[in-house]
């Protein structure tokens, strides 16, 4: 169903999460005209808190969400699931939760923003492991610092806790208060153990915000904050609107199309829910939509040109697949209630583990007291133990109040054998084919997650656990990274420092899939800093160039 | 003011008023044109000069505020000491004729938005004070406003002689206004400074506040300034001095009403800065303000509605993310107003984020403003802290909420937890949404450089 509708602006870009959204907005204020293409709906905040107010499985971060069948996105976390398909040795390790909507993942997120550490983007210089980013964490430092002005982040004041990322400037915000449980853990560590718990940087209010409200704490960031006290891509949507971008849903680009000598993307294709194909010219391309979905796309794009998929000479065009898999462990401490669940749901980490001479050898990886709501865990325990009546009410009071739950994020390496292609069997409701990935848990992240269990076992023992339930295997983070990788050598990366696909002068990519490495800290902040990164540049080549 | 070790203290938290207040060493020095300037500092603050005078994200008193009327949009004037744009030429005679009786120093009438029959009232000692800290105290500002441009005949501004004929002013007042007793002192706070009935009163057809009808309640571009009289019923005559202190103090009265749109900047710019004692002649002058009873209103407007047993809304449908049904004003309540006040309406327990029951917004027998806080929140600083409630009008982050939503949430408060379902409309909460406003150009915007042009 061909469409005579032609678009046409400065710099197209497809995808409208963090990353897709705050280019645009930096581009409109610049007076350079933007069209950004969502393959999902555009969504309320109404509607997700309705959402999640009936829903029966309260844990089930992606169950306010149902997709349309035009821009499915994965169910749930488990496999197999209807959507992205996943196989290898860690098949489960790799059920990456994201939405397609305007605004994208952030809509269930938990705020965490952290920078990552200088030694994050050398590993291969410092450690011998993995590789270097074409960028240094200097290179990044002031779009940093614009990304947490823009999301509105909160942490700690840098000359009292060090979080080992330099800083020019202080955060936007004071820090998040922490919960009694989060303060009772924090004098725990610091007194028993040679740790430290520090106040975990957020993208949350701690004071009215941007036209936003102070968080209140009701614990469910994940699935949807209530009151918009946490950052989510839709206000960076509302912004760019306001100054004059243009942002199309249920636009599902299908196709890049290049010149003839396939050095420049001169469109690209999308379909409307009917399969109505339209076609969007430009002078820059930017693709934001997430690190599946974005290499999706350039495979997607084959063509005579192209044959392996668009900007992929290098043939890493969906390879080196990664994420933070982490350890999970609940269990009944032994010691007074910290009453978990008052709060946002991440409020403080264990960062001693971020970095050291060991990296060599085994990854890093950071720790999370999280602080979420468990009556849930804790009816089940008690009624697996048989109680019943009043009796079961007091266990269930005792257990949920006592219940700790700890999880980490693991450094995963990029490993080309990780790789995500397209199903030959499974298809959307508008015949593109479903994502599948192939994975296997490299050996520096399995004994770094061996190293997170031993200090796991030790905390248990200190507050002298019971009922520890450890989360089988290995899960996913949601932190998916390394699709479409950086690096100098066109031969084998994807695109530049500065985002730039080697193989089409005019294309760029916003996402962490272009991430090297994936560190520790959650991807978000990150992405939004190479973002702003990439709208910097197309501002320089655009007004100057 | 007798202790004027006080007074400055209070001066000190406006301190958006206070650039420059120190920049002229050579009048610091001078003992008693110290005090003159305080004293001017203070009487500005009392009077909100800046809340017209300030554009937003302005600087203070540059003017350039597009002002509504009925008759037209009026832009407020530069009044820092700059010569060019301000009142920099202006002699104290000058100033004095401007401030009381509405003429610019080149004899045209000031349009009577500028509530200069309310300044009339004010004694030649604290005219002088306005004026000696206005030259000194004000930092100038090189910045022209355009100028009002009215339709016919407000654009002939000699029609102004013949209305000022017609209103009433002041009449000054006279000795030194620091040593008047409390219902005199308050008296003159609210009638030559704070001018309360130039929004609370209402108005004639020529736009000439009713005497008659001193505060008893006005309409305000989509707001409503209430009977503020003595009436039990259509008032609020229920209300103790504290009551009345706390609410200009922190914009809130627990259990009785919280200040939003142009009351929250009164507070915020003016009434939470006056002294203790200032506060508390005010509230006891507005106490004996004559009872009016009200044509609406039949009963106190905080007096109604109790706590909501919870309802059961869950019904475990889980709708697709494109598909959202037609939400009931329960539904809407608990999807946007439950998670901070409550399911039952009763707020926080300190009362941070207000009960719905027990508050004037929602008990008041005109739904004005209730509709007007949905659409644009509470975003009000004082000393005691920042009251916050996020906006669900068109420019709304976290939700905007359609005229017929806004209109289905009125009812349905109303219904729970005033007076019962005001039966408000789609088109009336339409006609209440403020007029477009320019959207915010960032200053480094530059022009468009190539927008589809090769």
């Amino acid at each position: 169903m061909p469409s005579d509708q032609n678009l046409s602006a400065d710099v197209v870009i497809v995808g409208s999460g963090v990353a897709g959204s705050s280019i645009a907005n930096e581009l409109a204020r610049a007076g350079i005209s933007v069209i950004v293409l969502e393959a999902g709906p555009r969504v309320d905040r109404q509607h997700f808190v309705e959402n999640f107010r009936n829903l029966e499985n309260k844990p089930s971060y992606q169950g306010p969400f149902p997709s349309t069948p035009w821009a499915p996105h994965p169910p749930n976390q488990r496999s197999p699931n209807k959507y992205l398909h996943t196989s290898g040795p860690d098949a489960e390790a790799y059920q990456q939760a994201y939405l397609r909507v305007m605004g994208g993942t952030t809509w269930h997120w938990a705020g965490c923003a952290w920078r990552y550490l200088p030694s994050d983007f050398e590993l291969k210089t410092r450690y011998g492991q993995g590789r270097d980013w074409a960028l240094k964490y200097d290179d990044l430092e002031p779009f940093y610092y614009q990304a947490e002005v823009m999301m509105g982040v909160c942490g700690p004041d840098p000359g009292v806790e060090d979080l080992g990322s330099p800083r020019k400037q202080p955060y936007p915000m004071e820090a998040l208060p922490l919960s009694y449980a989060g303060q009772e853990f924090r004098k725990l560590i610091a007194e028993k153990t040679p740790w430290r718990i520090v106040h975990e940087p957020q993208a949350r209010n701690t004071r009215p915000y941007d036209g936003r409200p102070t968080c209140e704490g009701h614990n469910n960031c994940m699935p949807i904050c209530p009151i918009g006290a946490m950052y989510n891509g839709s206000y960076s949507v509302y912004h760019a609107e306001a100054a004059g971008a243009t942002f199309i849903p249920n636009a599902v680009v299908y196709k890049i199309e290049r010149d003839a000598a396939n050095k420049k993307v001169v469109a690209v294709h999308y379909y409307d829910p009917d399969k109505g194909s339209h076609r969007v010219s430009g002078k820059y391309f930017v693709i934001a939509a997430h690190c599946i979905e974005t290499a999706k796309l350039m495979l997607l794009s084959a063509d005579e040109q192209s044959p392996n998929g668009v900007a992929n000479s290098s043939g890493h065009v969906g390879r080196n697949m990664m994420d933070h898999t982490g350890v999970q462990v609940t269990f009944i401490s032994g010691d007074k209630a910290l009453w978990p669940g008052r709060g946002p749901l991440e409020t403080n980490v264990i960062d001693n583990f971020r970095d050291g001479d060991w990296r060599n050898e085994r990854g890093a990886y950071l720790v999370h007291m999280v602080d979420d709501n468990q009556v849930d865990f804790a009816t089940q325990l008690a009624i697996a133990k048989g109680f019943v009546g009043r009796e079961l009410e007091e266990q269930i009071r005792y257990l949920a109040s006592h219940t700790v739950r700890l999880f980490s994020h693991n450094e995963a390496l990029p490993d080309p054998e990780n790789r995500l292609t397209l199903s030959t069997t499974e298809k959307d409701a508008l015949g593109i084919p479903h994502p599948q990935v192939y994975y296997k848990l490299p050996q520096y992240t399995v004994r770094s997650c061996d190293h997170t269990r031993s200090v796991f076992r030790q905390l248990i023992h200190l507050m002298h656990g019971t009922d520890e339930e450890w989360t089988p295997g290995y899960f996913p983070q949601d932190h998916p990274a390394g699709s479409t990788i950086m690096g100098v050598d066109p031969k084998d990366s994807v695109v530049d420092g500065h985002c730039r696909t080697h193989d089409h002068e005019n294309l760029f990519i916003a996402s962490s899939s272009v991430f090297s490495t994936v560190g520790t800290g959650n991807i978000t902040l990150t992405v939004a800093a190479i973002a702003l990164r990439v709208a910097d540049t197309l501002k320089k080549e655009l007004l100057h160039g | 003011m007798a202790d004027s070790k006080y007074l400055v203290g209070s001066i000190l938290l406006g301190s958006a008023l206070l650039s420059g207040l120190f920049t002229e060493q050579a009048y610091a020095e001078d003992a008693q044109q110290a005090a003159l300037m305080a004293r001017g500092a203070y009487l500005a603050t009392a009077g909100d000069c800046v809340a017209c005078h300030t554009r937003p994200g302005g600087k203070p008193f540059a003017g350039g505020l597009e002002i509504a009327t009925p008759k037209g949009v009026v832009v407020s004037t530069n009044i820092t000491p700059d010569p060019q744009n301000g009142i920099g030429t202006y002699t104290q005679e000058d100033f004095e004729k401007a401030l009381r009786r509405g003429l610019r120093k080149d004899g045209a009438y000031l349009y009577p938005v500028m509530p200069y029959v309310s300044y009339a009232g004010l004694t030649d000692q604290d005219v002088k004070a306005l004026y000696t800290w206005f030259m000194h105290g004000v930092q100038p500002v090189a910045d022209k406003p355009p100028e009002t441009q009215m339709a016919f005949p407000g654009n002939i501004r000699m029609s102004m002689m013949a209305w000022n004929m017609l209103a009433e002013s002041e009449k000054p007042e006279t000795g030194d206004s620091a040593t008047y007793d409390k219902l005199r002192r308050g008296r003159y706070l609210a009638t030559a400074l704070e001018h309360c009935g130039t929004c609370h009163t209402p108005r004639n057809f020529m736009l000439v506040e009713q005497q008659d009808q001193y505060l008893a309640g006005s309409q305000l571009n989509g707001w409503f300034a209430p009977n503020i009289t003595s009436s039990s019923t259509g008032g609020i005559g229920d209300w103790s001095e504290d009551d009345l202190v706390a609410y200009l103090k922190t914009g809130h009265a627990k259990g009785r009403s919280q200040a939003a749109g142009p009351m929250g900047e009164a507070v915020e710019h003016s009434t939470s800065h006056l002294t203790e004692a200032d506060l508390h002649a005010l509230a006891a002058f507005i106490k004996q303000v004559p009872a009016h009873d009200d044509a609406v209103e039949h009963q106190a407007r905080d007096s109604f509605g109790q706590a909501a047993v919870e309802p059961d809304l869950r019904s475990g449908v889980v709708n697709r993310v494109d598909n959202q049904p037609d939400y009931s004003g329960a539904e809407l309540y608990d999807a946007n107003c439950a998670a901070c006040h409550g399911v039952n309406g009763a707020g926080t327990a300190d009362q941070y984020v207000p009960s719905l029951f027990a508050n004037s917004v929602v008990g008041a027998g005109r739904s004005d403003n209730l509709i007007m806080t949905i659409l644009e929140g509470v975003n009000r600083s004082t000393p005691s802290g920042h009251a916050s409630m996020p906006a669900f009008g068109a420019h709304s982050d976290v939700q905007r909420l359609s005229d017929r939503d806004v209109a289905r949430l009125v009812n349905y408060l109303t219904d729970r937890f005033g007076s019962g379902d005001h039966h408000v409309t789609a088109e009336q909460v339409g006609a209440a949404r403020p007029r477009p406003s320019t959207p915010a150009t960032p200053s480094d915007a530059t022009k468009p450089v190539s927008a589809h042009a090769p």
